[in-house]
């Protein structure tokens, strides 16, 4: 009796789906721990599958699981109870966040914020002639908070994030420089709209929340834009953001087909407006055929993935100037290495592909020719002073391009490791963004299927990328008397031509190929 | 019982390293939850990184000059079992063993667990409840009064439009002397009247009452008040209940704004006491010349009371365009004794005679008058701060608003807030809106408020109805405007009515010719301005409006016939110049 009761005093813990943003009945793909098991606080307790992300739900604290709620293939959302603990008393009744959700609210710092006069260039004490905004008023990231006039101009120095005005400190007439405080801000977290640019810092777990909702809306060009509530509903939905939008209707009304047309052709149009180098090709419309008038057809729609890497290499291909140069590496030797190495490396556990030996070489070039390692921004070229290389993965979901950071830096059995483990995070889908963020140059290796050239397209920013297809042996006569059979590898090197001109791209293949002959060059 | 935990930077946005300028606290100090523990400062700003858990600090681990980044910990605390704030959401924690709960964090078991809770059952909280009810949403609905409503259909625009009918009807039969009808003096029997009215009253909330049956939406009646971000206590007659919840839509309210230095007692109401009735006074005073203290102003003195207006702005009816309010005021001179404008109301006595007030202003009398009621209308100030928001984390400004976006969503990102405790302007039909959208964003739907237009009627006789941009408004945002104004003096069916004095205005964008606003005053402009609602937010051109046939005859005819003035062909009014 007495020991049910104490039972019931420590009672039971429900472990719920904590926030998992915009994501409703998501499956459960995977269920990790079981009745009796003792977990420890950020332990995975079950995974989920949206259409976007794998994410695991930690648990937030530590404790006795006493029952799985949920089983593989359960749908869940937000507040869904997954697990019950035993309620194991107090010593361990620090609730954390969950690493995939915004933090706690309450905690989120619904603080003051001192807002300072920003970098305004060459500028020192210049006077304030016009103050904008009075405590009380709430304000939006990049709203005008104060104008300063110096001798050349005069300039506005907007909101860095949103709040309510506490307390102006500063007058008409005060001089101010770079770093002097213009005012608080209560930071009142999410009570404005994340509409501000994405460079906003706003403060509140919400705006992160709302940013991936809404993406950057402009929401005074929204609240201005010639269209019916029905309409805006739809935008809503869509995510659309109507203040971008041309009407087709009377006098540039935008009419529910403009935002429909507007979602399925989304992708091209916005990466042609972001990068503004695509802009004013005018095509005809895409041929619109009755496939099923030939023969039996099925539709499916493309996976979430294939369709952001259709959209971002569409954009690539338009807007970047390829040009393919072939080349090919006589690779003899190093497959004879590689096929040692892994003998000696086998109780580590290592197997070495080419392709670790492809990184390698592709650093040492770049290293020699910088400009591959760079970027083009506006009219300057940025050279990157790190070696971050990608390589392209066929997952089942689509195409993705996991990075090496610090290629440079890392030892061949090292760069192996780490490929085979971002390989799998990509076909599990379970690879961050944050994995595929930073690259400098790519290899895209079709050497285990087949092929002899191709044209890779290149991966924006970068400004280049490399292809290599299945090795194959080929005769060879280093004086043209003499035959010999050499194992060669088959380069495509892909470039952008407003950075890199045909000379430097073929220095570049000869030299990448001449690594590969003799991998004692990359020390040189 | 005491266990340790750590405190780590909370998300600050797109912030990383940022550097330590300050550390505020030390070791041994007791904190409460939102302390201000560090200062740290990007090249943008600095800010403050509050406390997320209450405790006594047992070692500090940054120090100025370090960099920190979301997650980086702060300091390590001691806290009692039962003060770590919950911050998982929709988790318990066990209840404590230890004495002493926390302000913070509630540890103890709920009676009812839901998926939505709505605090306040008035049109935003209903509207709001109903809707995440119908949504699927297992939901529970807070009110403090037994009848659900609202000020709205309680205490506000339902009964006092009961009231007004009676007033309207009153004031129209003697006119019928001129077309040769007479009616004897009018026999008031006020008990009858007031029990008419609550019939009215106890029709639409008995009406609700079903309506949330039908919806399962669980009604407990008691006092609200939030425990932490997940748990609110209701305070009810059988005692205390503690309700959990995934989501909660805050539509507390507000209340009338009482004058501090006004005396207690029964010969001074705000609005709810006068829609009481308790008796019709020989002299009253309204106090505020705005739309509830006006309306208020039409009944008693239909029902016999000569009135005294005392209002500190220089014009009645304050966000009105003054034409509108000019047509009302000379049909309504023989009400008031006294309107003093641009006066203040400085203090008061209660004597046996009645109230006497002194005043103080432009039109202010010499001498204190003496009245039998003062209505008390100076306007409402929102219930922020009367629902325990801290403990729940939501962010509620000096005034008592809580701040929301566009989706109605406070700080917390599972609450919400909705109606006149969101802000101005208080309105009814505002606060459904806001209600739905709060209901839809918290199931997950892609919802906004994105509402270009909120009208304003005030049911005066005559009523005056406003919608979209004022033309004062207009002028203030330099938007050029041109406008035309229909006189119902050419309206067949105002003249028929006898009720020829208004007019309908409306405003167009000079460049676009689509309308931003408009105006209506005269009978039933309450019902006529719904129109220009919807011309606003469809974007209407004068051409949409005067190509549209209106019947005939009719008021609404009006908005069509003014649309024509509009363009320049308009063949119910002398010819016009051409433009």
């Amino acid at each position: 009796m007495q020991g049910a009761q104490g039972r019931a005093m420590s009672g039971v813990i429900d472990i719920r789906v904590p926030d998992i943003g915009d994501f409703k009945d998501v499956p459960v793909i995977e269920v990790f721990v079981k009745p009796g098991d003792k977990v420890k606080a950020e332990d995975p307790l079950v995974a989920l599958e949206s259409d976007k992300a794998t994410m695991e739900v930690p648990s937030p604290r530590d404790g006795l699981v006493k029952s799985v709620l949920v089983k593989v293939g359960d749908k869940v959302s937000e507040g869904a109870v997954i697990v019950q603990f035993e309620g194991a008393g107090a010593e361990q009744a620090e609730a954390r966040p969950v690493v995939s959700a915004p933090p706690s609210p309450v905690s989120a710092p619904a603080g003051v914020a001192d807002v300072r006069v920003p970098d305004i260039g060459d500028f020192k004490d210049v006077p304030v002639i016009e103050i904008f905004v009075k405590p009380g008023d709430k304000v939006k990231a990049e709203d005008p908070l104060i104008a300063l006039e110096s001798d050349k101009a005069t300039m506005e120095v907007p909101a860095p994030l949103a709040g309510t005005v506490r307390e102006i400190r500063v007058n008409i007439g005060d001089r101010v420089s770079e770093g002097a405080i213009i005012l608080s801000l209560v930071t009142a977290g999410s009570t404005m709209q994340a509409d501000g640019p994405p460079r906003s810092p706003a403060v509140s777990p919400t705006a992160a929340v709302e940013a991936a909702v809404v993406g950057a809306f402009d929401e005074e060009s929204f609240a201005l834009a010639y269209a019916s509530p029905a309409v805006r509903k739809l935008a809503r939905e869509k995510g659309v953001d109507l203040g971008k939008l041309k009407g087709t209707g009377n006098h540039g009304r935008i009419l529910r087909e403009d935002v429909e047309a507007f979602v399925k052709g989304g992708a091209q149009t916005t990466a042609a407006r972001v990068d503004g180098g695509a802009g004013g090709i005018e095509l005809l419309p895409w041929p619109k055929v009755d496939f099923a008038k030939y023969g039996p057809v099925e539709h499916k729609e493309m996976g979430r993935i294939k369709k952001i890497s259709a959209a971002n290499l569409h954009r690539n291909w338009v807007v970047i100037p390829h040009v393919t140069t072939h080349d090919e590496a006589d690779i003899t030797d190093l497959e004879q290495f590689r096929v040692q190495m892994n003998k000696e490396l086998e109780k580590s556990g290592v197997k070495l592909s080419l392709l670790p030996f492809m990184v390698k070489a592709a650093v040492a070039s770049l290293k020699k020719f910088p400009e591959f390692n760079a970027s083009l921004d506006g009219d300057t070229l940025v050279h990157k002073n790190y070696w971050h290389i990608g390589f392209a993965a066929d997952t089942p979901n689509g195409l993705m391009v996991p990075v090496i950071r610090d290629a440079d830096k890392k030892t061949i059995p090292e760069i192996a490791k780490e490929m085979n483990e971002l390989a799998k995070l990509a076909r599990d889908g379970k690879i961050k963004s944050e994995h595929m963020q930073g690259g400098t140059f790519s290899i895209s290796s079709l050497g285990g299927i087949g092929g002899i050239f191709f044209t890779p397209i290149i991966n924006a920013p970068e400004v280049a990328i490399m292809g290599v297809c299945k090795s194959y042996w080929k005769q060879h006569s280093p004086d043209g008397k003499t035959v010999n059979w050499r194992l060669t590898l088959p380069l495509s090197l892909s470039w952008d031509h407003r950075v890199i001109d045909g000379a430097a791209a073929a220095r570049f293949n000869v030299h990448f190929a001449k690594l590969l002959a003799d991998m004692r060059r990359v020390l040189f | 019982m005491a266990n340790q935990i750590e405190v780590r930077v909370p998300d600050i946005g797109d912030f990383r390293d940022v550097a330590v300028i300050e550390v505020m606290v030390k070791p041994g100090e007791a904190i409460a939850v939102d302390t201000g523990l560090i200062m740290v400062e990007s090249d943008k700003a600095s800010m403050e990184i509050p406390s997320s858990h209450a405790g006594i600090i047992r070692e500090i681990r940054v120090k100025v000059g370090d960099k920190v980044s979301e997650g980086s910990v702060i300091l390590t605390i001691e806290a009692a079992a039962a003060t770590a704030r919950v911050a998982a959401k929709g988790e318990e924690v066990p209840a404590p063993s230890a004495p002493g709960a926390s302000v913070a964090g509630y540890g103890g078991k709920a009676d009812i667990d839901c998926d939505m809770l709505v605090l306040g059952a008035g049109p935003g909280g209903y509207s709001a409840a109903f809707r995440a009810a119908d949504l699927g949403m297992k939901t529970v609905l807070v009110e403090r009064y037994s009848t659900l409503g609202g000020v709205c259909l309680n205490v506000g625009c339902i009964p006092s439009k009961a009231l007004l009918h009676t007033a309207f009807a009153m004031d129209e039969i003697p006119h019928l002397a001129a077309h040769g009808v007479t009616f004897g003096p009018p026999q008031i029997d006020l008990d009858k009247l007031r029990a008419s009215k609550d019939g009215v009253i106890a029709k639409l909330t008995g009406g609700l009452a079903g309506m949330a049956r039908a919806r399962k939406v669980d009604v407990v009646t008691g006092i609200g008040s939030f425990l932490d971000s997940h748990h609110v206590e209701v305070t009810t007659a059988a005692g205390k209940k503690t309700i959990s919840f995934g989501k909660a839509i805050v539509a507390a309210g507000s209340q009338a704004v009482r004058l501090p230095f006004l005396p207690e007692d029964p010969r001074i109401v705000d609005s709810t006491g006068a829609l009481l009735l308790r008796s019709i006074p020989k002299r009253m005073l309204v106090v505020g010349g705005g739309i509830i203290g006006l309306e208020m102003a039409t009944v008693y003195s239909t029902l016999g009371a000569r009135i005294d207006v005392v209002e500190m702005l220089p014009g009645l009816m304050p966000g009105a365009d003054r034409d509108l309010v000019k047509v009302w005021e000379k049909k309504n001179e023989h009400r008031f004794d006294n309107v003093m404008l641009q006066t203040k109301t400085v203090g008061a006595k209660a004597t046996k005679a009645g109230i006497e007030v002194s005043f103080e202003g432009a039109k202010a009398p010499t001498t204190p008058q003496l009245y039998d009621l003062v209505l008390v209308a100076v306007g409402r100030s929102p219930n922020g701060k009367k629902i325990g928001a801290e403990k729940a984390g939501v962010a509620v400004d000096a005034r008592g608003f809580i701040l929301v976006d566009k989706q109605m969503r406070t700080n917390v990102p599972h609450i919400f807030a909705t109606g006149d405790i969101v802000g101005q302007p208080m309105l009814a039909h505002k606060a459904v809106h806001e209600g739905h959208v709060a209901a839809e964003v918290a199931k997950g739907e892609k919802s906004f408020f994105d509402a270009r237009q909120i009208p304003s009627v005030a049911y005066t006789d005559p009523e005056i109805a406003w919608a979209g941009k004022t033309e004062e408004q207009c002028k203030d945002e330099g938007i050029k405007i041109g406008k035309a104004v229909f006189p119902w003096a050419a309206s067949g069916r105002a003249i028929a009515n006898g009720r020829d004095e208004g007019f309908t205005k409306l405003i167009f964008d000079e460049t676009t010719h689509r309308i931003v606003g408009g105006g209506i005053v005269g009978t039933h402009a309450g019902d006529l301005i719904g129109e220009l609602c919807l011309a606003i937010e469809m974007g209407c051109e004068s051409a949409d409006l005067g190509k549209t046939i209106h019947p005939h005859p009719t008021l609404c005819e009006s908005v069509g016939m003014a649309a024509e003035l509009f363009e320049g062909h308009c063949t119910d009014l002398p010819p016009q110049k051409k433009k």
